[in-house]
């Protein structure tokens, strides 16, 4: 019988390690991040006595930042950088200039992961352990609401004349009851992409201002262009998955109709409106007359794909679509420009706001160091470095729109300002911290009415009661 | 065995005593890295906890249980014309017209959800769920399962016997039929979602295409009746060389003489199949059913990869709550539930397959 237990308990055993697999919350260990020596290898020799030592940590606190003594400790900070590529080549290089510059405060710059969705979750796991690994890390322009409990408030740091001259919305959006928590570092918001060689050669003037423009444009141009061989050709496509980018189509469908923002600034539910379901009705007419059935399955880089082979006459995507289709690999190098997305009627236009803000995690041992480099990540001078970059990365300035490096080199920039200033925020700081869940219920709805399974009007009434269920706010009119 | 037994000498207790000193370290290191976990995520499920905040933890008790569970089945009435107080009936197709099923279903004190619809009697009903991600999620997970390991065994046991046989450059075949399972699965998701493109830069799509079958432009992926089918056909593709890997291990112990001696007997291959290999492969079957079904059963990477939100298994599931919304209490608890469904499923195989955990 010794035997059977034996057996019994090792299956136990078995089905306890699956269980610690799948329940990874349950865990307390900080996720593994480079260890502190690695940086102190690094410490220049100008500060022989550099140990580091963290109850030292307060001393630095106190004095001015400028003030640091260059023969005084030297503060080695962690600052999760973009995952590999070209914007992490660049940052790489930002790190360099600051750790030449101030011997006292070294940066230690480690690649983040790739997806927003990975970096989050590693964020959390760091923050859930409290644990003082990272200092310095990019939050996306959604989190700001839902990470604020961990995020230093940049107004103890001198974050308010540091934001004075950039744009509004995105302050406040990283204002979360009163404390700065983000720093804006750059910007996006959807774009229409346009065949500027198709639109003359089917004789139309312009982009289109408005949804039924842009239909009739699709068509015609899908038709001719089919009519002459091509048989893949669509006339539109877009972002249909169902993830955080359906929210983002989904919101510029909705606020350019008149239909809201789902919830409101003021914690009021919006989205049952009759707006809202004729445009989730309308974009469920595209799909396989002017957009490809697989559209429902396509994000940012799937759409891109269609287009950058010269397949699509339009294409809704973000800025950084705009450096690569001018690729040498690219079918419409020369062919296109970029626009405002269409309205239900002309000027309704609307773009989800995007970009990423520059955080501070609570738990860093030294706060004033890494606020002072976040302060310089995210100054004037370094966001125009980066918009000069290759990455082309929107800057948040307003002052940088009217630079005339930036105008030479970048033309597109200043042409879209209009754009990026008018952008419209998801409800992400309003139903902080649920904002994940609300946009879940939000693109899981949509989907079914993309799919078929229902109408736009049962969509929006579907919403309407989960989010009542979930946040407990009011109902209203936009 | 049974002359040693109750009667075992000092010299077997002494050694009986050695290998409890030789376990003890593994068993101290699972305590601490299986059952702590275990038991911490078992209290976690009865509480509210939020993932990385400051947010105070409440005791819920079942509550979080309950939201995973509940389902209820309602009759939906059919829409009554209120002018001559009929049942409305479409003009066109002659069929009862009912009311909205998400209006059948009952708000207070939880919101129920629509799982499905069906007709039973000429009366329709609704299934719903106050949460039907994840009744859905253990459904296709089910059927996800079920379905790649019956494949697996099927088109495994082929392999096997092939690979078995002895020809020239069976050494080679055996390496090369491994392939696919050597190829980690984060790379091969990407590889098949490559394959599996809406259109006809993707293989299938070109291949039917050209077969004059579909209009090149299938949504394998974003479709829901294709999403099933697409992941148990990467699955049945990466894990078959595992499957034919372990019977061929099995084969590789029947001795060939007795199927000499069958074969003078007189019994065809198929009946020497059937006689022969499949009763002394038993064991070897028990074995590789239960490894693949519980491995089936917590898919996490191919789900993630490949379909992300637009459909979960058990595990993406639990990770979605865990690190998307952040409910550390409710995804304790679907992981408690994760672990039942496996001892469901390795307690059913035991018991049907025979497997003897002692050889009394």
């Amino acid at each position: 019988m010794k035997r059977r237990y034996l057996a019994v308990m090792g299956l136990l055993v078995i089905m306890a390690m699956v269980l610690a697999a799948c329940g990874g919350g349950a865990a307390t260990e900080a996720p593994a991040a480079p260890a502190e020596p690695a940086a102190q290898e690094a410490a220049p020799t100008e500060a022989p006595a550099a140990e580091a030592a963290p109850t030292e940590a307060p001393a630095a606190e106190e004095a001015p930042a400028e003030a640091a003594a260059p023969s005084g400790d030297v503060v080695t900070l962690t600052w999760v950088g973009p995952g590999p590529g070209g914007e992490f080549e660049f940052r790489k290089q930002q790190a360099a200039e600051w750790n030449a510059a101030n011997p006292d405060i070294q940066i230690n710059l480690i690649e983040g992961p790739v997806s927003a969705t990975d970096r989050i979750g590693l964020y959390l796991q760091a923050f859930q352990a409290q644990s003082t690994d990272i200092d310095i890390m990019q939050i996306d322009v959604i989190w700001p609401g839902d990470l604020a409990d961990n995020l230093i408030d940049f107004n103890e740091y001198g974050g308010a004349e540091a934001v004075a001259g950039d744009f509004p919305a995105i302050v406040q959006n990283n204002t979360v009851d009163g404390r700065l928590v983000g720093l804006p570092w750059f910007t996006d918001g959807g774009l229409l992409y346009y065949r500027t060689d198709l639109l003359e050669k089917y004789g139309f003037a312009g982009p289109p201002a408005t949804w039924t423009e842009l239909e009739e444009m699709s068509q015609t141009i899908q038709d001719g262009e089919r009519a002459e061989g091509n048989q893949d050709f669509w006339g539109y496509v877009w972002q249909g998955a169902p993830y955080e980018g359906l929210t983002c189509d989904a919101l510029e469908w909705v606020y350019s109709s008149g239909g809201g923002t789902i919830v409101s600034p003021e914690k009021v539910i919006t989205i049952n409106n009759d707006a809202a379901s004729a445009a989730l009705d309308r974009a469920y007419s595209w799909i396989g007359k002017i957009s490809p059935p697989g559209v429902t399955g396509f994000m940012e880089e799937d759409s891109r794909a269609v287009w950058h082979a010269g397949n699509a006459a339009f294409m809704r995507n973000w800025p950084y679509a705009y450096g690569l289709s001018q690729n040498d690999d690219s079918a419409v190098v020369g062919k296109f420009d970029a626009t405002a997305l269409p309205g239900a009627e002309a000027g309704q236009s609307a773009a989800t706001l995007g970009g990423w803000q520059v955080g501070v995690s609570k738990y860093s041992k030294y706060p004033e160091a890494a606020a002072k480099v976040a302060l310089w990540l995210a100054s004037e001078e370094q966001q125009k470095a980066q918009a000069l970059s290759p990455n082309s990365l929107i800057p948040t300035k307003m002052a940088l729109y009217e630079d005339p490096d930036i105008a030479a080199q970048r033309e597109f920039m200043p042409k879209l300002l209009p754009v990026f200033t008018s952008a419209v925020a998801r409800p992400s700081t309003a139903t902080a911290p649920q904002y994940n869940e609300v946009s879940n219920i939000f693109f899981s709805n949509v989907y079914d009415v993309l799919t078929g399974k229902q109408s736009g009007a049962d969509a929006v009434a579907n919403i309407e009661i989960d989010l009542e269920d979930l946040t407990g706010f009011e109902v209203g009119a936009p | 065995m049974a002359n040693a037994k109750g009667q075992s000498s000092d010299l077997a207790k002494q050694e009986q005593r050695l290998a409890y000193w030789l376990l003890a370290p593994t068993f101290i290191i699972l305590l601490a890295i299986a059952i702590y976990p275990l038991i911490s995520v078992f209290g976690y499920s009865f509480t509210n906890a939020t993932f990385a905040s400051n947010k105070p933890t409440e005791f819920v008790g079942l509550d979080n249980y309950r939201n995973l569970l509940s389902m209820t089945i309602v009759q939906v009435p059919p829409l009554i014309d209120e002018a001559t107080g009929q049942i409305q009936v479409d003009a066109e197709t002659g069929e009862v017209q009912y009311e909205s099923s998400v209006r059948a279903l009952p708000r207070e004190p939880v919101r129920f959800r629509v799982v499905t619809d069906f007709s039973l009697f000429g009366n329709k009903y609704v299934l719903g769920a106050t949460d039907p991600a994840f009744i859905r999620a253990v459904w296709d997970t089910i059927v996800f399962g079920v379905s790649t390991v019956f494949l697996e065994l099927v088109l495994g046991m082929m392999v096997a016997l092939i690979v078995n046989a002895n020809f020239k450059g069976r050494g080679f075949m055996r390496a090369l039929i491994l392939v696919p399972w050597v190829i980690p699965t984060a790379v091969s998701s990407q590889i098949w979602e490559y394959m599996f493109q809406p259109n006809r830069t993707g293989f299938f799509n070109t291949v039917l295409w050209y077969l004059g079958m579909g209009s090149g432009e299938i949504p394998f992926l974003s479709d829901p009746t294709w999403q099933l089918p697409a992941m148990i056909v990467i699955d049945v593709w990466k894990t078959t060389p595992f499957m034919a890997l372990l019977l061929l291990a099995g084969l590789q112990l029947i001795p060939a003489d007795i199927y000499e001696a069958a074969d003078v007997d007189g019994a065809g291959p198929v009946r020497s199949f059937f006689q022969l290999t499949l009763p002394l492969l038993k064991g070897t079957i028990a074995v590789a059913l239960v490894f693949r079904t519980l491995d089936a059963l917590r898919v996490f990477d191919l789900f993630q990869i490949v379909l992300g939100q637009a459909r979960y298994s058990m595990a993406s599931f639990t990770y979605y709550e865990l690190i998307q919304n952040r409910a550390m209490g409710y995804s304790s608890a679907s992981s408690i539930m994760i672990f039942l469904v496996l001892s469901i499923f390795a307690i059913g195989y035991m018991r049907s397959l025979g497997v003897k955990s002692d050889d009394h």
